[in-house]
C-alpha cells in the first residue's frame, strides 16, 4: 500500500523537551489517530511535518516528496487545522475566501460557501463573534476547500458539541473514500478516533510508543482485572503496564489470547483508547 | 502573496471611519494653515499597520501562515508591500489635497515646498517602519514598542553626549552643499533603508519558530 505520509527518525531538541526518533507511516485511504497526553509532542510533530518549526533531524515525506525541498508543491495539497492558530478574528468568513483564492491554486469558493451554509456559519460576521465550536467548523471548512489530498488536523473536534462532532467525523470519513487521500488526526477525544481511525499512533514524552492498526489494537490488547495475590503470580513479561486500585489490579496485556492460555483466564476486557492512554502513561511496570 | 496583502487590507477595513475623520482634520488644518500636517496620514498608515501585527500575534497567525503554500516566504514581503502601498496611496491623497488647498488659498502652488514636506513625511514613516518591523518580528509587538523607545531615547542620549565633543553645526555647514541634491538623496535613502529593514525582518522570520 502506498504511503501518503512517512515520518522517519524525526528528532527535535528543546531545553526541557525532546522529540526522539519519531517514525510512522500513513497509507493512502486511511485515517491515523495521533494520541498522547498534553505536552507529549503531538503538536511539535505536526509543526515539524509542516515546517512551521525547523532545525529538526530526520526525514518527512508527503506524497513521496521531501517536505523541505518540495514544500510549495506539497502544501498545495494539504489541508490544515491547527490548535488555536488561525486567521485574525477581526476578519469575516467571506474575507477568508477573498484571501485564500490567491493562496491556493485549487481554492474552490463554491465549495467553501457550501461548507459555511452546511455548518450554519454566517459569512458576514466577524470571526470573534463566533463560538468556539463555530470557529472550529470554520477552520475545518477552510482546510477542506482547496480539495486537499492530505488533512493534518490538530484537535479538530475540540469545542464541538456531539452533533457537530458527528457531522465533522462524517466529512472526514467521506474525505478518504476515494482511497487517494489520508488524514492525520490528533485528538484528545479518543471516542472520535475509535469511530473513524484506521491506525492509532501513540506518542508519550516525545517518543512513539505504539503505532498499529486500530483493529490490531482491539483484537490483541486487553485489560486483565485481578486481585493482588493473583497479580503476584503473573510474570512481568506478560503485561505492558499495571495499575493498582484499592480493590483490584488492572493489567494492560499485548496479546490477549496468549495470556488467556497461559494463565487460564476466561475473560479479558476489551480495551478502549482511553484505557490504553491512561495505563500506558500512568501505569507502572 | 497577493492573498496575504489582501489580508492586511481587509484587516484595516474597520479603521475606515477613523481615516475619514483624520482626513477631515487634515483638510480643516490645511485650510487654516495652523500647522503642517503632511505627515499625519502616512504616519497613521504605519501606526495602523502595527495594529495588524497585534491581531496576527493574538490569533497565532504566523504559525498558521507558515502552513500555507509559500506562507513563510511571502508573509514578511506582504506586510512590507501592504504598508508601502498604503503609504503611497495616502501620500498621493495628501499631495493632491495640499495642491488643491494651496491653490484655493493663494492662487499659487509652491511645488518645491510641497515636495519637500511630502518627502519628509515619507522619510519619517518609512524610518518608523524600518525600525519597528524587524523589532516586531524579533521580539513581538509589545516588546518592540519598548525597543522603539529605547532606540529613540538612546539615540537622543548618545547625540546629546556626542554634541559635547563633536561640533555638529560645523558638520552640518559642511554638508549644506548636499541640499540641492536632497530630492534625489531622500528617495535613495528611503529605498536602501526599507530594503535593509526588509532583509533583516525576512532573515528573522525565516529562522523563527512559531
Amino acid at each position: 500500500m502506498e504511503n501518503i505520509l512517512e515520518v522517519k527518525n524525526l528528532s527535535k531538541k528543546y531545553t526541557e523537551f525532546e522529540l526522539k526518533n519519531i517514525s510512522f507511516e500513513l497509507p493512502k485511504g486511511m485515517i491515523m489517530g495521533f494520541i498522547g497526553e498534553n505536552g507529549a509532542g503531538k503538536t511539535t510533530t505536526i509543526k515539524s511535518i509542516l515546517n512551521i518549526i525547523g532545525n529538526y533531524k530526520g526525514e518527512v515525506k508527503v506524497f513521496g516528496l521531501d517536505n523541505k525541498n518540495d514544500e510549495r508543491e506539497i502544501k498545495e495539497d494539504i489541508g490544515v487545522v491547527l490548535d488555536d492558530m488561525f486567521f485574525p478574528e477581526i476578519l469575516l468568513p467571506k474575507d477568508i475566501n477573498t484571501i485564500m483564492k490567491d493562496v491556493y491554486k485549487k481554492w474552490d469558493s463554491d465549495l467553501y460557501f457550501k461548507y459555511l451554509t452546511d455548518f450554519n456559519l454566517p459569512k458576514d460576521k466577524q470571526i470573534k463573534t463566533y463560538s468556539k465550536g463555530m470557529r472550529k467548523k470554520l477552520e475545518i471548512a477552510t482546510a477542506l476547500s482547496h480539495h486537499p489530498k492530505l488533512l493534518i488536523l490538530d484537535e479538530p473536534t475540540s469545542g464541538l458539541d456531539p452533533i457537530a462532532r458527528n457531522e465533522v467525523i462524517d466529512i472526514f470519513r467521506d474525505f478518504i473514500q476515494n482511497e487517494e487521500c489520508g488524514v492525520l488526526l490528533s485528538s484528545h477525544i479518543t471516542t472520535d478516533l475509535e469511530h473513524i481511525a484506521d491506525y492509532i499512533t501513540f506518542i508519550n514524552n516525545g517518543e512513539i510508543i505504539l503505532s498499529k492498526t486500530k483493529d490490531e489494537l482491539i483484537e490483541q490488547y486487553g485489560i486483565v482485572k485481578c486481585t493482588e495475590s493473583e497479580f503476584k503470580k503473573i510474570d512481568n513479561q506478560d503485561y505492558i503496564k499495571y495499575k493498582k486500585t484499592k480493590y483490584e489490579c488492572e493489567l494492560l496485556v499485548e496479546n490477549k489470547n496468549e495470556f488467556k492460555k497461559k494463565y487460564n483466564v476466561n475473560t479479558i476486557d476489551k480495551i478502549s483508547l482511553e484505557d490504553l492512554m491512561v495505563l500506558m502513561v500512568k501505569g507502572e511496570k | 502573496m497577493l492573498g496575504l496583502i489582501k489580508k492586511d487590507f481587509l484587516m484595516l477595513k474597520g479603521n475606515f471611519k477613523t481615516w475619514l475623520i483624520l482626513l477631515f482634520v487634515y483638510i480643516v488644518m490645511a485650510f487654516q494653515e495652523s500647522m503642517s500636517l503632511t505627515f499625519l496620514l502616512p504616519f497613521m498608515c504605519v501606526v495602523t499597520m502595527l495594529s495588524t501585527f497585534s491581531y496576527d500575534s493574538y490569533n497565532k497567525w504566523d504559525a498558521y501562515v507558515c502552513s500555507l503554500p509559500d506562507g513563510r516566504k511571502n508573509s514578511v514581503r506582504a506586510k512590507y508591500i501592504a504598508t508601502l502601498l498604503l503609504v503611497f496611496v495616502t501620500v498621493l491623497i495628501t499631495t493632491i489635497l495640499t495642491i488643491i488647498i494651496s491653490y484655493y488659498r493663494t492662487n499659487t502652488v509652491n511645488l518645491s515646498s510641497i515636495g519637500e514636506s511630502i518627502f519628509g513625511a515619507i522619510f519619517a514613516t518609512t524610518l518608523l517602519q524600518s525600525i519597528m518591523y524587524p523589532a516586531i518580528y524579533k521580539y513581538g509587538v509589545e516588546k518592540a514598542r519598548i525597543t522603539i523607545f529605547i532606540v529613540i531615547f538612546g539615540t537622543a542620549l548618545v547625540g546629546g553626549v556626542l554634541s559635547k565633543y563633536i561640533d555638529f553645526e560645523f558638520i552640518i555647514q559642511r554638508l549644506v552643499f548636499l541640499e540641492k541634491y536632497i530630492m534625489i538623496i531622500i528617495p535613495v535613502v528611503i529605498v536602501v533603508m526599507v530594503y535593509i529593514s526588509y532583509r533583516i525582518s525576512e532573515a528573522i522570520y525565516k529562522r523563527k519558530e512559531y
